[in-house]
């Protein structure tokens, strides 16, 4: 049997681990109490239990991970970057040496066409695009230095997601499968929710040389969200009946065959995934809210239904366990690549996920969630300071914006900073890779301690870069 | 490994200068010895800057290939072949035994799944069980490698070295793009006819890295598996085009190399890209001598129109006379339809029944009826640098200062790897070198070469190679549990002529592989990962072996060799022959752990999760196979449902019911809505096909 060498420490696997998080009835507070209940077990082998909860490497101050991708890359210099002097020098070029490689002719400064004002007790400066987002900033941790290394959607995107932009590496949420497991053993632990096809594909949400099992579940079509779920309900008592002839043939199958502790596995799972037909479909149910709550996240009006519902579902998700929850704000393909139109397209993608955000931070603190929730804001990079033809703005990897919410995140806190003009990041430069150690930092784990070891040496999702941004923490 | 590189450097001008200046300084300084003049001598370009140590000069994969006695052991019984004697010669200094032989019909079981991907028939059981002769296993292993299934099962493993995908996009009607991979087939199809006729391994090596440039037959005008072979280097993953085109063709080049270093050398050549390797004797200068003669050949047409895709190399498989008067009638039928647009230009624009418009259109009609079929094309390498890129000849390339094109360092001769290939080997001075480097993989003299597939094929045997990283022989592995037997085997392969077959009718035929998984507890513990061989591993069957498993036993299976892939899971094809794509990766195959198409992959892991459950329990093409299972069993040959019962664990398991699998059999048929009916057999059908026997090979 392939096993994979771990670098991390397993003693031998325990059963009863498997089947913590999966027993009893499925009512939430049944599972609230479970999660409550974990216990950071021995480590088993990931082979046979790949989603049994593992020991952090320290306390963490998050659980779940939240990240809302923009993909395309929005405009930070019209929403959380004002840029006065480019206001005031608007049509000029820009004043300095302009980068070597340019995807299109480097324009010339472009104003930004909305307004900014300081909000909340923390003052910081939103663009009138986003006035509910606006009125939670005391909420947010805004990194106003972002800097990735790639000038194009693919080898960005899969930068942001993966760390790496040109070759297949396990992306974020598949290393924080390998690295915790998974508290609820009965849903998918890392899911993915876009509408559109993705640019760049499973890419972004593989496990690469991770065991497969911790590659993200892509959800398209949120009515029927996992595959194979569906059986007419009639045909309970008949799986039920297969099942149990199944068991009790395995059972004698698997007494000549003493040292094999796949078998065990293999046999447990047969009764997860008889659970998972029946708790899954309620996790991914919103009919299940109340109408206050649907209000809440627009869900009722055209403009915001579709990122109302995938907000939701987030924190219904999140909720139950669910460790990873990456939504892509996706009615298309690369919505907030405002190569043109940015007058007209960027105001409406703000006004379709404007409130849904706002209603899931607001909803995850109500219940207490947002403790030990990250949320995460951005896109692949950002847009330029300057103009592509006239209503437009390029990629812009340079310098750019996220924020961050929740978990162990300072909230009310703008980090640093760009130049005068929006270019490039000039104070405490956040990389890619160091927003990834921060992650992986807030969710108990050590970015350098958390390695696989393949082909000859041992990977991170940090690569041989990252450092924790301290200035982010609560 | 290859570090992400930075087209914008993080760090300042300063900095890199720093860091150039450097490199030359820590060169000259860090000599962990004086340089051995016999193991290494300095070019005449005497730019070698690196140094080898002792340590990295005595490891083991690095040293000649010895050509081992077969050691003497006390049990003289057991052995039936060299191979054994080098497994038992380590069991019994650690006071283990071989576990009992396998029974019989285990063996032909275990055999028939491993060389040819399926379940052994009825027919192929009972015609070994009866025949009670010495030569009953070889006549077996014989008739199993004649098969065109063997090419078919051995070609996918060969294919998870290769990062093979069928496509990109799963999805057909989107394959339309200029960077599209459509041509892939035509490689995966000649792996398979290589392997089933025993293409030599030499050989097989030097049709991949520069088939293009072999002798084309004196009656042709080109050399079709040799283009075809090529594929092997064009089929991989980067960036789809965009902007940053000097990083694709520099990853491209990345990818190649890397690809060859892990495929046939084991060797982590990908590591040097950015700065000399970590841990093994492989230079920066190395890695852009390599470079050199892959930034000299092209995969790519053209790069494309910024921020647009590039087009890749498709080589026409016909004759060149063929190719023109496709061509010429081809443009025949684009002048026409451009007359039609050029219509719709017109104001106003004529109505659709417009007699112009109607007879421009039967024109087209008529001139694609005459159109003969489109020359079949291949996704080749072909000779000199990528058109329109900063290489675009037949060139030596500057190193790139830690692995970025913006900033070049000194230019490097086109050269084999020095440590390797040894100081002597001369720089290439005509074509991209590709020849040079695939003769010098291929030989028998390369130290790693023949050890490393010898491993990888003992591991598709075994489940675990005799060293364990089949990529990677460096000093970063663990050294092999069996180096004697490794080399031995290796000498072996080379004097067989580089024949797979025979190696694996060696080990088939071995007693080693003949023992039985079944041991007891305290055996087992003994050694556990069973490094030493003193038992056979039981193991999951592959995601392609449970589907073509599920459909051969459904009496479905289609064993048709070659062509397209399909797109749908539920066709009656072999699982090689159900679409790879790369940019889709929820499927049956990703689901049990076929192996990632974006990069070479050693082995696969084996995972145990709910969805395969969910799948198995509730999709489609389970409940299909599950029903013609049961329509087979209900076909009017058997008297009741306990012969039905015993024929179906026949089919499956090749082995009877016991008394108390018979009775939970019959009491879920008794349990059903429908006792007695086609329904009532489908539940057991479907619980069979679910059970852990199906899936597990002991």
């Amino acid at each position: 049997m392939a096993t994979q060498k771990m670098t991390r420490n397993h003693p031998p696997l325990s059963r009863r681990n498997l089947l913590a998080g999966a027993g009893g009835g499925f009512g939430l507070t049944a599972l609230q109490h479970l999660l409550a209940s974990e216990v950071a077990a021995a480590a088993p082998d990931r082979s046979a239990q790949p989603f049994a909860v593992r020991a952090p490497h320290h306390t963490p101050r998050a659980k779940r991970c939240i990240f809302l991708y923009m993909p395309g890359g929005p405009s930070q210099v019209d929403l959380f970057d004002p840029k006065p002097r480019v206001s005031a020098e608007n049509g000029k070029p820009l004043p300095f040496e302009k980068p070597k490689l340019e995807r299109t002719k480097t324009g010339n400064l472009l104003a930004s066409p909305w307004k900014f004002s300081p909000h909340g007790q923390s003052g910081i400066e939103v663009s009138q695009l986003l006035p509910h987002l606006a009125s939670r900033v005391d909420e947010l941790c805004v990194i106003r230095s972002m800097v990735a290394d790639n000038i194009n959607h693919t080898g960005a995107a899969l930068q942001m997601n993966t760390g790496e932009q040109a070759f297949s590496r396990p992306s974020m949420g598949s290393w924080l499968l390998y690295g915790l497991g998974a508290e609820n053993q009965n849903l998918p632990a890392f899911v993915v929710v876009s509408p559109a096809a993705v640019f760049q594909g499973a890419q972004l949400w593989a496990s690469s040389f991770l065991p497969s099992a911790y590659q993200g579940t892509l959800v398209r079509d949120m009515q029927s969200p996992i595959a194979n779920l569906r059986v007419p309900s009639d045909d309970f008592k008949r799986q039920r009946n297969k099942l149990d002839a199944l068991r009790q043939l395995n059972e004698i199958h698997k007494q000549k065959r003493v040292i094999n502790s796949q078998l065990d596995a293999r046999i447990a799972t047969f009764e997860l995934a008889f659970r998972m037909q029946q708790e899954a479909p309620a996790a991914f149910d919103l009919s299940r809210e109340s109408k206050t709550t649907h209000q809440a996240y627009g869900t009722g009006d055209p403009t915001t239904e579709l990122f109302g519902r995938q907000c939701l579902l987030a924190r219904r998700l999140v909720e139950r366990g669910v460790r990873y929850v990456q939504l892509f704000d996706a009615p298309v393909n690369n919505a907030w690549d405002h190569h043109g139109g940015l007058r007209e397209k960027l105001p409406s993608r703000c006004a379709a996920v404007d409130q849904p955000i706002a209603a899931l931070i607001s909803d995850l603190k109500a219940r207490g969630l947002l403790e030990d929730t990250l949320v995460l804001w951005g896109g692949e990079f950002g847009r330029t300071p300057t103009a592509e033809g006239t209503n437009g703005r390029e990629h812009h990897p340079f310098g750019f914006t996220m924020w961050l919410a929740g978990g162990g995140i300072r909230g009310g806190h703008v980090h640093g900073a760009t130049d005068e003009y929006g270019w490039h990041a000039t104070h405490d430069k956040v990389h890619v890779h160091d927003l990834h150690a921060t992650i992986l930092h807030l969710m108990g784990l050590d970015h350098k301690r958390l390695t696989y070891h393949y082909s000859g040496r041992d990977y991170r999702l940090t690569d041989v870069a990252g450092q924790v941004v301290q200035n982010i923490l609560a | 490994m290859p570090k992400s590189f930075y087209w914008k450097p993080r760090h300042s001008v300063l900095f890199g200068v720093m860091l150039a200046s450097a490199i030359v300084v820590a060169a000259e300084n860090t000599a962990e010895e004086p340089l051995d003049p016999s193991a290494v001598r300095p070019s005449d370009d005497q730019s070698l800057r690196f140094h080898v140590s002792r340590e990295q000069r005595q490891w083991w994969a690095f040293r000649p290939i010895d050509d081992p006695v077969p050691p003497p052991v006390k049990n003289t019984t057991w052995p039936r072949n060299e191979i054994d004697r080098f497994i038992l010669a380590q069991l019994e200094p650690r006071g283990m035994r071989p576990a009992a032989a396998a029974r019989r019909r285990q063996w032909i079981r275990r055999v028939t799944f491993d060389l040819t991907g399926l379940p052994p028939t009825l027919r192929d059981v009972q015609t070994f069980l009866s025949d009670t002769s010495a030569a009953a296993q070889a006549r077996v292993a014989d008739r199993l490698l004649a098969s065109t299934s063997y090419g078919q099962r051995w070609a996918r493993h060969w294919l998870d070295v290769v990062r093979y995908a069928d496509f990109h996009d799963a999805n057909p009607a989107k394959r339309t793009a200029s960077c599209e991979i459509t041509e892939a087939w035509r490689y995966r199809d000649w792996v398979v006819r290589a392997l089933n006729h025993d293409l030599p391994f030499d050989r097989f090596i030097v049709h991949q890295i520069a088939g293009d440039l072999l002798p084309i037959p004196g009656d042709r005008e080109f050399y079709e598996d040799g283009l075809v072979a090529t594929t092997f280097l064009t089929n991989g993953v980067w960036d789809r085009g965009d902007a940053d085109k000097e990083k694709i063709v520099s990853d491209m080049a990345d990818d190649q190399i890397d690809t060859i270093g892990k495929a046939f050398l084991g060797l982590t050549l990908g590591c040097a890209r950015c700065h000399d390797h970590k841990s093994d004797p492989i230079s920066q200068e190395d890695y852009y001598a390599l470079a050199g003669i892959f930034y000299s050949c092209h995969m790519l047409a053209d790069l494309g129109a910024k921020g647009g895709e590039y087009h890749v190399n498709r080589v026409p498989l016909a004759p060149s006379a063929v190719v023109a008067r496709y061509n010429e009638e081809l443009e025949k039928v684009k002048q026409v339809e451009n007359e039609l647009k050029e219509l719709d230009k017109q104001s106003p624009v004529p109505a659709k029944d417009d007699p112009r418009r109607l007879a421009l259109i039967a024109q087209v009609d008529k001139l694609k009826e005459k159109l003969p079929p489109a020359p079949p094309l291949a996704m080749a390498m072909q000779e000199g640098g990528t058109p329109g890129g900063l290489f675009p000849g037949i060139q030596d390339v500057p190193l790139h200062i830690r692995g970025s094109y913006t900033r070049l360092g000194p230019v490097i001769p086109r050269r084999l790897p020095r440590f390797f290939a040894g100081a002597s080997s001369p720089p290439i001075t005509s074509g991209s070198g590709r020849r040079e480097l695939a003769d010098w993989v291929a030989s028998r003299d390369n130290h790693l070469t023949a050890r490393v597939i010898v491993n990888r094929v003992w591991q598709w045997h075994f489940g675990e190679g005799l060293v364990q990283t089949a990529s990677n022989f460096g000093l970063l592995s663990q050294p092999p549990s069996h180096p004697a037997l490794l080399d031995w085997l290796a000498t072996r392969l080379v004097r067989d002529g580089w024949s797979l077959k025979k190696l694996h009718r060696r080990i088939v035929l071995s007693a080693t592989y003949g023992q039985t998984s079944s041991v007891s507890r305290k055996q087992g513990v003994r050694d556990q990962e069973n490094r030493w061989l003193g038992r056979f591993s039981a193991r999951r069957l592959e995601a392609e072996v449970i589907r073509d498993s599920m459909l051969f036993v459904g009496g479905r299976l289609d064993l048709e060799l070659g062509g397209p892939a399909g797109d749908d899971l539920n066709i009656a094809r072999r699982s090689l022959y159900v679409q790879t794509a790369r940019w889709n990766r929820n499927n049956f195959a990703t689901l049990f752990d076929a192996a990632n198409p974006d990069s070479s992959v050693e082995k696969r892991v084996v995972s145990t999760v709910a969805p395969q459950v969910l799948m198995l329990l509730n999709h489609d093409f389970s409940l299909d196979q599950a029903r013609h299972l049961a329509r087979r069993l209900l076909d009017g040959s058997f008297p009741d449902d306990p012969a039905r019962l015993q024929h179906v664990y026949q089919l499956l398991f090749g082995r009877p019911a016991s008394s108390e699998e018979t009775a939970i059999g019959l009491q879920l048929l008794a349990n059903s809505n429908q006792p007695g009916t086609l329904e009532a057999w489908l539940d057991l059908a479907h619980v069979l096909l679910c059970s852990n026997e199906f899936v597990y090979l002991d």
